[in-house]
Protein backbone atom coordinates (compact mmCIF):
# COMPACT_ATOMS: atom_id res chain seq x y z
CA UNK A 1 0.00 0.00 0.00
CA UNK A 2 1.24 3.42 -0.87
CA UNK A 3 0.19 6.65 0.76
CA UNK A 4 -0.04 9.51 -1.68
CA UNK A 5 -0.09 13.17 -0.82
CA UNK A 6 -2.59 15.60 -2.39
CA UNK A 7 -1.90 17.93 -4.92
CA UNK A 8 -9.17 20.96 -18.11
CA UNK A 9 -9.02 23.48 -20.09
CA UNK A 10 -11.95 24.42 -22.35
CA UNK A 11 -11.71 22.91 -25.76
CA UNK A 12 -11.88 25.10 -28.79
CA UNK A 13 -15.33 25.06 -30.24
CA UNK A 14 -14.72 27.10 -33.33
CA UNK A 15 -15.17 24.12 -35.56
CA UNK A 16 -18.51 23.30 -33.96
CA UNK A 17 -19.63 26.84 -34.51
CA UNK A 18 -18.58 26.63 -38.07
CA UNK A 19 -20.59 23.52 -38.65
CA UNK A 20 -23.53 25.08 -37.03
CA UNK A 21 -22.95 28.11 -37.65
CA UNK A 22 -23.63 11.35 9.66
CA UNK A 23 -25.52 12.07 13.38
CA UNK A 24 -28.72 13.94 13.83
CA UNK A 25 -30.88 16.51 15.57
CA UNK A 26 -31.88 20.04 14.65
CA UNK A 27 -33.70 21.00 11.52
CA UNK A 28 -33.53 23.80 9.03
CA UNK A 29 -36.54 25.98 9.52
CA UNK A 30 -39.15 26.23 6.86
CA UNK A 31 -40.80 29.35 5.61
CA UNK A 32 -40.12 29.69 1.91
CA UNK A 33 -40.59 27.31 -0.94
CA UNK A 34 -43.76 25.31 -0.73
CA UNK A 35 -45.03 27.44 2.15
CA UNK A 36 -44.92 24.57 4.59
CA UNK A 37 -43.32 24.60 8.00
CA UNK A 38 -41.46 21.48 7.09
CA UNK A 39 -37.91 21.01 8.30
CA UNK A 40 -34.92 19.31 6.79
CA UNK A 41 -33.24 17.12 9.40
CA UNK A 42 -29.66 18.23 9.93
CA UNK A 43 -26.61 16.33 11.13
CA UNK A 44 -24.93 17.02 14.47
CA UNK A 45 -21.66 17.91 12.86
CA UNK A 46 -20.98 19.91 9.75
CA UNK A 47 -19.16 18.26 6.88
CA UNK A 48 -16.10 19.95 5.36
CA UNK A 49 -16.48 22.40 2.49
CA UNK A 50 -13.78 23.15 -0.07
CA UNK A 51 -14.34 26.90 0.11
CA UNK A 52 -16.63 29.47 1.66
CA UNK A 53 -20.33 28.81 1.00
CA UNK A 54 -20.65 32.04 -0.94
CA UNK A 55 -17.79 30.98 -3.20
CA UNK A 56 -19.56 27.72 -3.90
CA UNK A 57 -22.54 29.69 -5.10
CA UNK A 58 -20.27 31.59 -7.43
CA UNK A 59 -18.81 28.33 -8.71
CA UNK A 60 -22.23 26.94 -9.60
CA UNK A 61 -23.11 26.69 -13.27
CA UNK A 62 -26.25 25.93 -15.15
CA UNK A 63 -26.27 22.35 -16.31
CA UNK A 64 -28.74 23.19 -19.02
CA UNK A 65 -32.06 22.09 -17.56
CA UNK A 66 -34.39 24.47 -15.77
CA UNK A 67 -35.36 24.13 -12.09
CA UNK A 68 -37.17 20.79 -11.92
CA UNK A 69 -36.45 20.37 -15.63
CA UNK A 70 -35.15 17.04 -14.39
CA UNK A 71 -38.22 15.87 -12.51
CA UNK A 72 -37.76 14.11 -9.17
CA UNK A 73 -39.88 11.03 -8.56
CA UNK A 74 -42.27 12.03 -5.80
CA UNK A 75 -44.68 9.11 -5.86
CA UNK A 76 -42.54 6.04 -6.43
CA UNK A 77 -43.96 2.58 -6.84
CA UNK A 78 -42.14 -0.70 -6.42
CA UNK A 79 -42.28 -4.14 -7.93
CA UNK A 80 -41.04 -7.60 -7.05
CA UNK A 81 -37.89 -9.06 -8.62
CA UNK A 82 -40.02 -11.48 -10.62
CA UNK A 83 -41.61 -8.50 -12.36
CA UNK A 84 -38.31 -6.92 -13.33
CA UNK A 85 -37.76 -7.40 -17.03
CA UNK A 86 -35.73 -4.31 -17.79
CA UNK A 87 -32.56 -5.00 -15.80
CA UNK A 88 -29.63 -7.21 -16.72
CA UNK A 89 -27.62 -8.78 -13.93
CA UNK A 90 -24.75 -6.37 -14.53
CA UNK A 91 -26.85 -3.19 -14.49
CA UNK A 92 -26.14 -0.89 -11.54
CA UNK A 93 -28.66 -0.46 -8.75
CA UNK A 94 -28.47 1.53 -5.53
CA UNK A 95 -29.58 -0.65 -2.64
CA UNK A 96 -30.61 0.01 0.91
CA UNK A 97 -32.04 -2.10 3.73
CA UNK A 98 -33.95 -0.61 6.63
CA UNK A 99 -35.89 -2.56 9.23
CA UNK A 100 -35.46 -5.69 7.18
CA UNK A 101 -36.97 -4.19 4.04
CA UNK A 102 -34.64 -4.05 1.05
CA UNK A 103 -35.11 -1.65 -1.83
CA UNK A 104 -33.22 -1.25 -5.08
CA UNK A 105 -33.20 1.86 -7.20
CA UNK A 106 -32.01 1.18 -10.77
CA UNK A 107 -29.43 3.58 -12.14
CA UNK A 108 -31.25 3.46 -15.47
CA UNK A 109 -34.23 5.21 -13.89
CA UNK A 110 -32.27 7.55 -11.63
CA UNK A 111 -30.30 8.82 -14.64
CA UNK A 112 -33.50 10.52 -15.75
CA UNK A 113 -34.68 11.82 -12.36
CA UNK A 114 -31.67 12.03 -10.04
CA UNK A 115 -33.89 12.20 -6.94
CA UNK A 116 -36.53 9.82 -5.57
CA UNK A 117 -38.53 11.18 -2.64
CA UNK A 118 -39.47 7.99 -0.86
CA UNK A 119 -40.03 6.43 2.56
CA UNK A 120 -37.98 3.76 4.24
CA UNK A 121 -39.65 1.97 7.12
CA UNK A 122 -41.89 5.00 7.47
CA UNK A 123 -39.04 7.51 7.43
CA UNK A 124 -39.17 10.15 4.69
CA UNK A 125 -35.97 9.95 2.68
CA UNK A 126 -34.50 11.04 -0.60
CA UNK A 127 -32.46 8.70 -2.75
CA UNK A 128 -30.20 10.81 -4.93
CA UNK A 129 -27.89 10.12 -7.84
CA UNK A 130 -25.65 12.39 -9.87
CA UNK A 131 -24.67 10.89 -13.24
CA UNK A 132 -21.86 13.34 -13.89
CA UNK A 133 -19.97 12.55 -10.67
CA UNK A 134 -21.08 8.93 -10.32
CA UNK A 135 -22.38 9.41 -6.79
CA UNK A 136 -25.44 7.93 -5.05
CA UNK A 137 -26.31 9.22 -1.57
CA UNK A 138 -29.34 8.88 0.69
CA UNK A 139 -30.67 11.70 2.86
CA UNK A 140 -33.38 12.14 5.44
CA UNK A 141 -35.77 14.75 4.09
CA UNK A 142 -38.12 15.35 7.01
CA UNK A 143 -41.47 16.82 6.01
CA UNK A 144 -40.37 18.23 2.70
CA UNK A 145 -39.02 16.91 -0.57
CA UNK A 146 -35.91 17.58 -2.59
CA UNK A 147 -35.88 18.70 -6.20
CA UNK A 148 -33.26 19.21 -8.90
CA UNK A 149 -32.17 22.84 -9.17
CA UNK A 150 -30.70 22.50 -12.66
CA UNK A 151 -27.38 23.87 -11.37
CA UNK A 152 -24.15 22.05 -10.85
CA UNK A 153 -21.04 22.68 -8.81
CA UNK A 154 -17.92 20.68 -9.65
CA UNK A 155 -20.27 18.83 -12.04
CA UNK A 156 -22.26 17.68 -9.03
CA UNK A 157 -26.01 17.86 -8.69
CA UNK A 158 -27.26 20.78 -6.61
CA UNK A 159 -30.48 19.73 -4.91
CA UNK A 160 -32.89 22.15 -3.33
CA UNK A 161 -35.39 21.50 -0.59
CA UNK A 162 -38.91 22.57 -1.39
CA UNK A 163 -39.57 23.98 2.07
CA UNK A 164 -36.83 26.61 2.19
CA UNK A 165 -35.53 26.45 -1.37
CA UNK A 166 -32.02 26.09 0.02
CA UNK A 167 -29.32 24.71 -2.25
CA UNK A 168 -27.71 21.46 -1.16
CA UNK A 169 -24.84 20.17 -3.35
CA UNK A 170 -25.22 16.43 -3.23
CA UNK A 171 -21.66 15.33 -2.36
CA UNK A 172 -21.08 18.18 0.08
CA UNK A 173 -24.53 17.52 1.62
CA UNK A 174 -24.34 20.95 3.16
CA UNK A 175 -26.45 24.07 2.65
CA UNK A 176 -24.96 26.81 0.49
CA UNK A 177 -26.40 30.14 -0.56
CA UNK A 178 -28.38 30.21 -3.74
CA UNK A 179 -30.68 32.49 -5.66
CA UNK A 180 -33.81 31.25 -3.88
CA UNK A 181 -32.38 31.32 -0.37
CA UNK A 182 -29.40 33.63 -0.09
CA UNK A 183 -28.64 33.17 3.61
CA UNK A 184 -29.32 29.63 4.73
CA UNK A 185 -27.79 28.37 7.93
CA UNK A 186 -24.73 26.34 7.01
CA UNK A 187 -25.53 22.84 8.15
CA UNK A 188 -25.22 19.33 6.77
CA UNK A 189 -27.84 16.77 5.94
CA UNK A 190 -28.39 13.50 7.73
CA UNK A 191 -27.14 10.80 5.39
CA UNK A 192 -27.58 7.11 4.98
CA UNK A 193 -25.66 4.62 2.93
CA UNK A 194 -26.77 3.49 -0.48
CA UNK A 195 -24.86 0.50 -1.81
CA UNK A 196 -23.83 0.90 -5.43
CA UNK A 197 -23.90 -2.63 -6.76
CA UNK A 198 -25.37 -4.62 -9.61
CA UNK A 199 -28.86 -5.97 -9.96
CA UNK A 200 -27.61 -9.56 -9.96
CA UNK A 201 -25.59 -9.13 -6.77
CA UNK A 202 -28.37 -7.29 -4.97
CA UNK A 203 -31.06 -9.79 -5.95
CA UNK A 204 -28.85 -12.67 -4.83
CA UNK A 205 -28.43 -11.11 -1.38
CA UNK A 206 -32.01 -9.84 -1.11
CA UNK A 207 -34.38 -12.11 -3.03
CA UNK A 208 -37.38 -10.32 -1.51
CA UNK A 209 -36.15 -6.86 -2.43
CA UNK A 210 -38.52 -4.30 -3.80
CA UNK A 211 -37.42 -2.57 -6.99
CA UNK A 212 -38.29 0.92 -8.13
CA UNK A 213 -40.80 0.58 -10.95
CA UNK A 214 -40.66 2.27 -14.31
CA UNK A 215 -44.18 3.54 -13.56
CA UNK A 216 -42.85 6.81 -12.24
CA UNK A 217 -45.59 9.10 -13.52
CA UNK A 218 -43.15 10.35 -16.10
CA UNK A 219 -43.24 8.75 -19.54
CA UNK A 220 -39.50 8.28 -20.10
CA UNK A 221 -37.56 5.83 -22.16
CA UNK A 222 -35.40 4.35 -19.43
CA UNK A 223 -33.63 2.15 -21.94
CA UNK A 224 -31.74 5.22 -23.07
CA UNK A 225 -29.11 6.72 -20.79
CA UNK A 226 -28.17 10.06 -22.33
CA UNK A 227 -24.66 9.86 -20.85
CA UNK A 228 -23.59 6.39 -21.89
CA UNK A 229 -23.79 3.06 -20.15
CA UNK A 230 -22.39 1.03 -17.25
CA UNK A 231 -23.01 -2.44 -18.59
CA UNK A 232 -20.61 -2.32 -20.33
CA UNK A 233 -19.12 0.99 -19.34
CA UNK A 234 -19.14 3.45 -22.21
CA UNK A 235 -19.78 7.06 -23.12
CA UNK A 236 -19.27 9.62 -20.40
CA UNK A 237 -18.86 6.93 -17.75
CA UNK A 238 -15.97 5.24 -19.53
CA UNK A 239 -13.42 8.02 -19.34
CA UNK A 240 -12.48 11.38 -20.70
CA UNK A 241 -13.07 14.76 -19.20
CA UNK A 242 -15.93 15.79 -16.97
CA UNK A 243 -18.62 17.78 -18.75
CA UNK A 244 -17.76 21.03 -16.98
CA UNK A 245 -14.34 22.07 -15.70
CA UNK A 246 -13.91 20.67 -12.18
CA UNK A 247 -13.22 22.91 -9.20
CA UNK A 248 -9.63 21.70 -9.20
CA UNK A 249 -7.56 19.60 -11.52
CA UNK A 250 -5.77 16.57 -10.10
CA UNK A 251 -4.24 14.32 -12.71
CA UNK A 252 -2.87 11.64 -10.43
CA UNK A 253 -5.65 9.40 -11.71
CA UNK A 254 -8.02 9.47 -14.60
CA UNK A 255 -10.98 11.77 -13.99
CA UNK A 256 -13.54 8.95 -14.06
CA UNK A 257 -11.52 6.50 -11.94
CA UNK A 258 -13.79 5.29 -9.16
CA UNK A 259 -12.80 5.83 -5.54
CA UNK A 260 -14.52 4.82 -2.32
CA UNK A 261 -14.58 8.13 -0.52
CA UNK A 262 -15.36 9.05 3.06
CA UNK A 263 -15.45 12.54 4.53
CA UNK A 264 -16.10 13.69 8.05
CA UNK A 265 -15.47 16.86 10.06
CA UNK A 266 -11.87 15.73 10.56
CA UNK A 267 -11.08 15.43 6.84
CA UNK A 268 -11.47 13.25 3.79
CA UNK A 269 -10.01 9.97 2.59
CA UNK A 270 -10.34 7.97 -0.61
CA UNK A 271 -9.38 4.46 -1.65
CA UNK A 272 -9.15 3.47 -5.28
CA UNK A 273 -11.95 0.98 -5.70
CA UNK A 274 -10.07 -1.43 -7.89
CA UNK A 275 -7.14 -1.42 -5.46
CA UNK A 276 -9.48 -2.10 -2.55
CA UNK A 277 -11.14 -4.88 -4.51
CA UNK A 278 -7.79 -6.51 -5.07
CA UNK A 279 -6.39 -6.01 -1.57
CA UNK A 280 -9.56 -6.75 0.43
CA UNK A 281 -8.41 -4.48 3.25
CA UNK A 282 -6.46 -1.21 3.13
CA UNK A 283 -5.46 1.24 5.81
CA UNK A 284 -5.11 5.01 5.76
CA UNK A 285 -5.74 8.24 7.57
CA UNK A 286 -8.88 10.37 7.77
CA UNK A 287 -7.34 13.61 8.90
CA UNK A 288 -5.30 12.41 11.83
CA UNK A 289 -7.46 9.39 12.52
CA UNK A 290 -6.30 5.96 11.31
CA UNK A 291 -8.95 4.28 9.19
CA UNK A 292 -9.55 0.86 7.73
CA UNK A 293 -11.16 0.23 4.37
CA UNK A 294 -12.81 -3.12 3.73
CA UNK A 295 -14.00 -4.49 0.43
CA UNK A 296 -17.31 -6.36 0.45
CA UNK A 297 -17.27 -8.90 -2.41
CA UNK A 298 -20.98 -9.60 -2.00
CA UNK A 299 -21.78 -6.20 -3.48
CA UNK A 300 -18.38 -5.18 -4.83
CA UNK A 301 -18.36 -2.17 -2.57
CA UNK A 302 -16.33 -0.82 0.31
CA UNK A 303 -16.67 0.52 3.84
CA UNK A 304 -14.40 2.85 5.77
CA UNK A 305 -14.07 2.49 9.54
CA UNK A 306 -12.30 4.68 12.08
CA UNK A 307 -9.61 2.47 13.55
CA UNK A 308 -7.95 4.67 16.19
CA UNK A 309 -6.13 1.77 17.82
CA UNK A 310 -4.90 0.59 14.46
CA UNK A 311 -6.16 -2.89 15.13
CA UNK A 312 -5.18 -5.44 12.51
CA UNK A 313 -7.88 -6.88 10.30
CA UNK A 314 -7.59 -9.20 7.33
CA UNK A 315 -10.06 -10.44 4.78
CA UNK A 316 -10.69 -14.16 4.91
CA UNK A 317 -13.10 -16.33 3.01
CA UNK A 318 -16.27 -14.29 3.15
CA UNK A 319 -15.46 -12.61 6.49
CA UNK A 320 -13.07 -10.15 8.06
CA UNK A 321 -10.90 -11.47 10.88
CA UNK A 322 -9.85 -9.04 13.61
CA UNK A 323 -8.81 -8.96 17.26
CA UNK A 324 -12.31 -9.99 18.39
CA UNK A 325 -12.80 -12.74 15.86
CA UNK A 326 -14.59 -12.82 12.52
CA UNK A 327 -17.07 -10.20 11.41
CA UNK A 328 -19.23 -9.45 8.41
CA UNK A 329 -17.71 -6.89 6.07
CA UNK A 330 -20.20 -4.23 7.06
CA UNK A 331 -20.30 -5.03 10.77
CA UNK A 332 -16.83 -4.58 12.15
CA UNK A 333 -16.73 -3.49 15.80
CA UNK A 334 -15.48 -0.09 14.71
CA UNK A 335 -17.09 3.27 13.97
CA UNK A 336 -18.15 3.21 10.33
CA UNK A 337 -17.88 6.39 8.30
CA UNK A 338 -20.36 7.09 5.53
CA UNK A 339 -18.61 5.84 2.39
CA UNK A 340 -19.66 6.09 -1.22
CA UNK A 341 -18.47 5.64 -4.79
CA UNK A 342 -17.34 8.74 -6.64
CA UNK A 343 -15.43 9.67 -9.73
CA UNK A 344 -11.92 10.81 -8.86
CA UNK A 345 -12.21 14.28 -10.38
CA UNK A 346 -15.30 14.99 -8.28
CA UNK A 347 -13.69 13.80 -5.07
CA UNK A 348 -10.43 15.66 -5.70
CA UNK A 349 -12.33 18.80 -6.67
CA UNK A 350 -14.35 18.93 -3.49
CA UNK A 351 -11.71 17.56 -1.12
CA UNK A 352 -8.33 18.77 -2.37
CA UNK A 353 -6.62 17.84 0.92
CA UNK A 354 -7.92 14.29 0.78
CA UNK A 355 -5.63 11.39 1.46
CA UNK A 356 -5.85 8.79 -1.26
CA UNK A 357 -4.62 5.22 -1.12
CA UNK A 358 -4.06 2.45 -3.56
CA UNK B 1 -51.82 31.87 -54.36
CA UNK B 2 -52.71 30.74 -57.83
CA UNK B 3 -50.33 30.01 -60.64
CA UNK B 4 -51.51 32.99 -62.58
CA UNK B 5 -50.87 35.26 -59.62
CA UNK B 6 -47.43 33.85 -59.32
CA UNK B 7 -46.78 34.26 -62.99
CA UNK B 8 -47.81 37.87 -63.06
CA UNK B 9 -45.88 38.85 -59.99
CA UNK B 10 -42.83 41.10 -59.82
CA UNK B 11 -40.62 38.40 -61.19
CA UNK B 12 -42.56 38.32 -64.41
CA UNK B 13 -41.62 40.06 -67.61
CA UNK B 14 -44.06 42.84 -66.94
CA UNK B 15 -43.11 43.33 -63.31
CA UNK B 16 -42.10 46.85 -62.45
CA UNK B 17 -39.17 45.83 -60.25
CA UNK B 18 -37.94 43.39 -62.78
CA UNK B 19 -38.13 45.83 -65.59
CA UNK B 20 -36.52 48.66 -63.80
CA UNK B 21 -33.37 46.83 -62.91
CA UNK B 22 -32.05 45.95 -66.27
CA UNK B 23 -29.54 43.23 -66.81
CA UNK B 24 -26.28 45.08 -67.10
CA UNK B 25 -23.24 44.64 -64.93
CA UNK B 26 -23.91 45.97 -61.44
CA UNK B 27 -27.67 45.78 -62.07
CA UNK B 28 -30.30 43.60 -60.38
CA UNK B 29 -30.90 40.63 -62.57
CA UNK B 30 -33.22 39.02 -59.99
CA UNK B 31 -35.14 42.18 -59.43
CA UNK B 32 -34.91 41.58 -55.67
CA UNK B 33 -32.70 44.42 -54.55
CA UNK B 34 -33.61 47.93 -53.55
CA UNK B 35 -36.58 49.20 -51.59
CA UNK B 36 -39.06 46.85 -53.15
CA UNK B 37 -36.61 44.00 -53.28
CA UNK B 38 -37.69 42.24 -50.11
CA UNK B 39 -41.32 42.44 -51.09
CA UNK B 40 -40.45 41.03 -54.45
CA UNK B 41 -38.37 38.25 -52.98
CA UNK B 42 -41.14 37.32 -50.54
CA UNK B 43 -43.67 37.34 -53.29
CA UNK B 44 -41.54 35.10 -55.43
CA UNK B 45 -40.89 32.82 -52.50
CA UNK B 46 -44.59 32.44 -51.80
CA UNK B 47 -45.22 31.66 -55.43
CA UNK B 48 -42.31 29.28 -55.63
CA UNK B 49 -43.36 27.53 -52.42
CA UNK B 50 -46.86 27.08 -53.75
CA UNK B 51 -45.47 25.71 -56.96
CA UNK B 52 -43.17 23.36 -55.07
CA UNK B 53 -46.11 21.94 -53.18
CA UNK B 54 -48.20 21.57 -56.32
CA UNK B 55 -45.67 19.70 -58.43
CA UNK B 56 -45.54 16.03 -57.70
CA UNK B 57 -41.79 15.71 -58.10
CA UNK B 58 -40.89 18.65 -55.89
CA UNK B 59 -43.59 17.69 -53.38
CA UNK B 60 -41.97 14.28 -53.10
CA UNK B 61 -38.67 15.96 -52.37
CA UNK B 62 -40.28 18.14 -49.67
CA UNK B 63 -42.15 15.23 -48.09
CA UNK B 64 -39.18 12.88 -48.17
CA UNK B 65 -36.76 15.39 -46.71
CA UNK B 66 -39.27 16.50 -44.06
CA UNK B 67 -39.83 12.95 -42.85
CA UNK B 68 -36.12 12.09 -42.85
CA UNK B 69 -35.13 15.29 -41.06
CA UNK B 70 -37.90 14.92 -38.47
CA UNK B 71 -36.83 11.36 -37.70
CA UNK B 72 -33.22 12.54 -37.49
CA UNK B 73 -34.18 15.38 -35.19
CA UNK B 74 -36.18 13.14 -32.85
CA UNK B 75 -33.30 10.66 -32.78
CA UNK B 76 -30.76 13.42 -32.10
CA UNK B 77 -32.69 14.84 -29.14
CA UNK B 78 -33.41 11.34 -27.80
CA UNK B 79 -37.18 11.35 -28.24
CA UNK B 80 -36.87 8.43 -30.63
CA UNK B 81 -34.46 5.74 -29.49
CA UNK B 82 -34.10 2.02 -28.89
CA UNK B 83 -36.40 0.86 -26.10
CA UNK B 84 -36.88 -2.19 -23.92
CA UNK B 85 -39.15 -3.82 -26.48
CA UNK B 86 -42.81 -4.61 -26.30
CA UNK B 87 -45.76 -2.50 -27.27
CA UNK B 88 -47.80 -0.04 -25.29
CA UNK B 89 -48.56 3.52 -24.34
CA UNK B 90 -47.61 5.25 -21.09
CA UNK B 91 -49.11 8.63 -20.28
CA UNK B 92 -47.76 11.25 -17.92
CA UNK B 93 -49.55 11.42 -14.58
CA UNK B 94 -50.69 14.92 -15.55
CA UNK B 95 -50.59 15.09 -19.34
CA UNK B 96 -52.05 18.57 -19.71
CA UNK B 97 -49.88 20.01 -16.98
CA UNK B 98 -46.86 18.41 -18.57
CA UNK B 99 -47.54 19.42 -22.15
CA UNK B 100 -46.17 22.94 -21.92
CA UNK B 101 -43.55 22.24 -19.25
CA UNK B 102 -40.13 23.19 -20.56
CA UNK B 103 -37.11 21.21 -19.48
CA UNK B 104 -34.11 23.16 -20.74
CA UNK B 105 -34.80 26.37 -22.54
CA UNK B 106 -37.94 27.64 -24.15
CA UNK B 107 -38.08 25.13 -26.97
CA UNK B 108 -37.44 21.90 -25.08
CA UNK B 109 -40.52 20.21 -23.69
CA UNK B 110 -41.23 17.35 -21.28
CA UNK B 111 -42.77 14.21 -22.77
CA UNK B 112 -46.45 13.58 -22.18
CA UNK B 113 -46.50 10.04 -23.49
CA UNK B 114 -44.19 7.14 -24.20
CA UNK B 115 -45.00 4.90 -27.12
CA UNK B 116 -43.34 1.50 -27.05
CA UNK B 117 -43.14 0.09 -30.52
CA UNK B 118 -41.05 -3.04 -30.53
CA UNK B 119 -37.39 -2.14 -30.67
CA UNK B 120 -38.12 1.58 -30.64
CA UNK B 121 -39.56 3.94 -28.06
CA UNK B 122 -40.97 7.34 -28.88
CA UNK B 123 -41.43 10.12 -26.32
CA UNK B 124 -44.28 12.32 -27.50
CA UNK B 125 -44.03 15.99 -26.67
CA UNK B 126 -44.22 19.40 -28.24
CA UNK B 127 -40.64 18.74 -29.31
CA UNK B 128 -42.17 16.83 -32.19
CA UNK B 129 -44.05 19.90 -33.38
CA UNK B 130 -40.90 21.99 -33.09
CA UNK B 131 -39.02 19.36 -35.07
CA UNK B 132 -41.78 19.21 -37.65
CA UNK B 133 -41.61 22.95 -38.22
CA UNK B 134 -37.86 22.75 -38.71
CA UNK B 135 -38.22 19.70 -40.92
CA UNK B 136 -40.73 21.49 -43.12
CA UNK B 137 -38.36 24.40 -43.53
CA UNK B 138 -35.54 22.07 -44.48
CA UNK B 139 -37.87 20.21 -46.82
CA UNK B 140 -39.05 23.37 -48.51
CA UNK B 141 -35.50 24.59 -48.88
CA UNK B 142 -34.53 21.41 -50.66
CA UNK B 143 -37.74 21.37 -52.66
CA UNK B 144 -37.04 24.84 -53.90
CA UNK B 145 -33.44 23.95 -54.58
CA UNK B 146 -34.71 21.08 -56.64
CA UNK B 147 -36.83 23.48 -58.66
CA UNK B 148 -33.98 25.85 -59.28
CA UNK B 149 -32.02 22.92 -60.68
CA UNK B 150 -34.91 22.03 -62.91
CA UNK B 151 -35.50 25.46 -64.29
CA UNK B 152 -33.59 26.42 -67.43
CA UNK B 153 -31.62 29.27 -65.90
CA UNK B 154 -30.75 27.52 -62.69
CA UNK B 155 -28.14 29.34 -60.69
CA UNK B 156 -27.02 30.36 -57.24
CA UNK B 157 -24.81 28.75 -54.65
CA UNK B 158 -27.29 29.80 -51.97
CA UNK B 159 -29.68 27.20 -53.16
CA UNK B 160 -27.69 24.35 -51.64
CA UNK B 161 -25.96 26.17 -48.80
CA UNK B 162 -29.11 27.18 -46.89
CA UNK B 163 -30.05 23.64 -46.02
CA UNK B 164 -26.89 23.37 -43.90
CA UNK B 165 -28.73 25.58 -41.43
CA UNK B 166 -30.75 22.52 -40.52
CA UNK B 167 -27.69 20.75 -39.13
CA UNK B 168 -27.09 22.75 -35.92
CA UNK B 169 -30.65 22.17 -34.80
CA UNK B 170 -29.83 18.48 -34.70
CA UNK B 171 -27.25 19.27 -32.01
CA UNK B 172 -29.67 21.14 -29.79
CA UNK B 173 -30.85 18.15 -27.74
CA UNK B 174 -29.82 18.25 -24.10
CA UNK B 175 -29.33 15.42 -21.67
CA UNK B 176 -30.20 15.72 -18.01
CA UNK B 177 -27.13 17.91 -17.65
CA UNK B 178 -25.64 19.45 -20.71
CA UNK B 179 -25.97 19.01 -24.40
CA UNK B 180 -25.81 15.43 -25.56
CA UNK B 181 -23.41 16.22 -28.33
CA UNK B 182 -20.83 17.58 -25.87
CA UNK B 183 -21.04 14.39 -23.84
CA UNK B 184 -20.70 12.32 -26.98
CA UNK B 185 -17.70 14.29 -28.16
CA UNK B 186 -16.12 14.65 -24.71
CA UNK B 187 -16.08 18.44 -25.01
CA UNK B 188 -16.14 20.45 -21.81
CA UNK B 189 -19.02 22.86 -21.51
CA UNK B 190 -19.23 26.42 -20.34
CA UNK B 191 -21.99 28.90 -19.64
CA UNK B 192 -21.39 30.60 -22.95
CA UNK B 193 -21.52 27.33 -24.79
CA UNK B 194 -24.74 26.28 -23.08
CA UNK B 195 -26.31 29.60 -24.01
CA UNK B 196 -25.17 29.07 -27.56
CA UNK B 197 -26.86 25.68 -27.57
CA UNK B 198 -30.10 27.19 -26.36
CA UNK B 199 -30.18 29.53 -29.33
CA UNK B 200 -29.19 26.89 -31.86
CA UNK B 201 -32.73 25.95 -32.61
CA UNK B 202 -34.30 29.39 -33.09
CA UNK B 203 -31.19 30.49 -34.98
CA UNK B 204 -31.53 27.51 -37.29
CA UNK B 205 -35.17 28.36 -37.91
CA UNK B 206 -34.28 31.93 -38.81
CA UNK B 207 -31.49 30.90 -41.14
CA UNK B 208 -33.73 28.37 -42.80
CA UNK B 209 -36.38 31.03 -43.37
CA UNK B 210 -33.78 33.36 -44.83
CA UNK B 211 -32.45 30.62 -46.99
CA UNK B 212 -35.93 29.87 -48.22
CA UNK B 213 -36.27 33.42 -49.44
CA UNK B 214 -32.82 33.39 -51.00
CA UNK B 215 -33.66 30.27 -52.94
CA UNK B 216 -37.29 31.14 -53.59
CA UNK B 217 -36.47 34.40 -55.25
CA UNK B 218 -34.57 32.57 -57.94
CA UNK B 219 -37.47 30.40 -58.98
CA UNK B 220 -39.50 31.68 -61.83
CA UNK B 221 -42.79 29.82 -61.69
CA UNK B 222 -43.68 30.75 -65.24
CA UNK B 223 -40.49 29.08 -66.45
CA UNK B 224 -41.46 25.86 -64.72
CA UNK B 225 -44.93 25.41 -66.11
CA UNK B 226 -43.67 23.43 -69.08
CA UNK B 227 -41.43 21.22 -67.02
CA UNK B 228 -44.01 19.98 -64.55
CA UNK B 229 -43.12 16.52 -63.50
Amino acid sequence: MTRLTRRQALASLASLGAVALAGCTEGAGGGGGDGSDATVPAADARLPLPMEPAELREAAVSGGPDKDGIPSIDDPSFIAPSEVSFLADGDPVFGVVRDGVAKAYPQKILAHHEIVNDELAGDPVSVTYCPLTGTALGFDRGGTTFGVSGRLVNNNLIMYDRATETWWPQILATAVPGPWNAEPQTRSLREFRLVWTTWGRWRDQHPQTRVLSRETGHPRNYARDPYGGYNPRDGYYAGGSPLFPPLREDDRYGPKRVVMGARAPEGAVAFLKDSLREAGVLTGQLGDVPVLAVHDPRYDTGYVYRNPDEATYEATDGRVRGPTGENAFDQLPLDRVHTFDAMWFAWAGFYPETNVYE
Amino acid sequence: MSTSEAGSGPDGAGGADGDSTGTGAGGDPDGTRGSGGLRTALSRTRAATALTLRRRDSLLVVAGVTVIYLLGYLWAIGDLAPGFGGYGLVLAADPLGTLFRTTSGVLSFAPVALVRAGPLAYQASLNTLVGLALALLVGLNLGLTYLTRKQPAACGLESSAGVLAGIPALLSGTACCGPVVLIALGIQASGVLLTAFQVLLPAAALVLLGSLVLVGRQVRPEAMTGANG
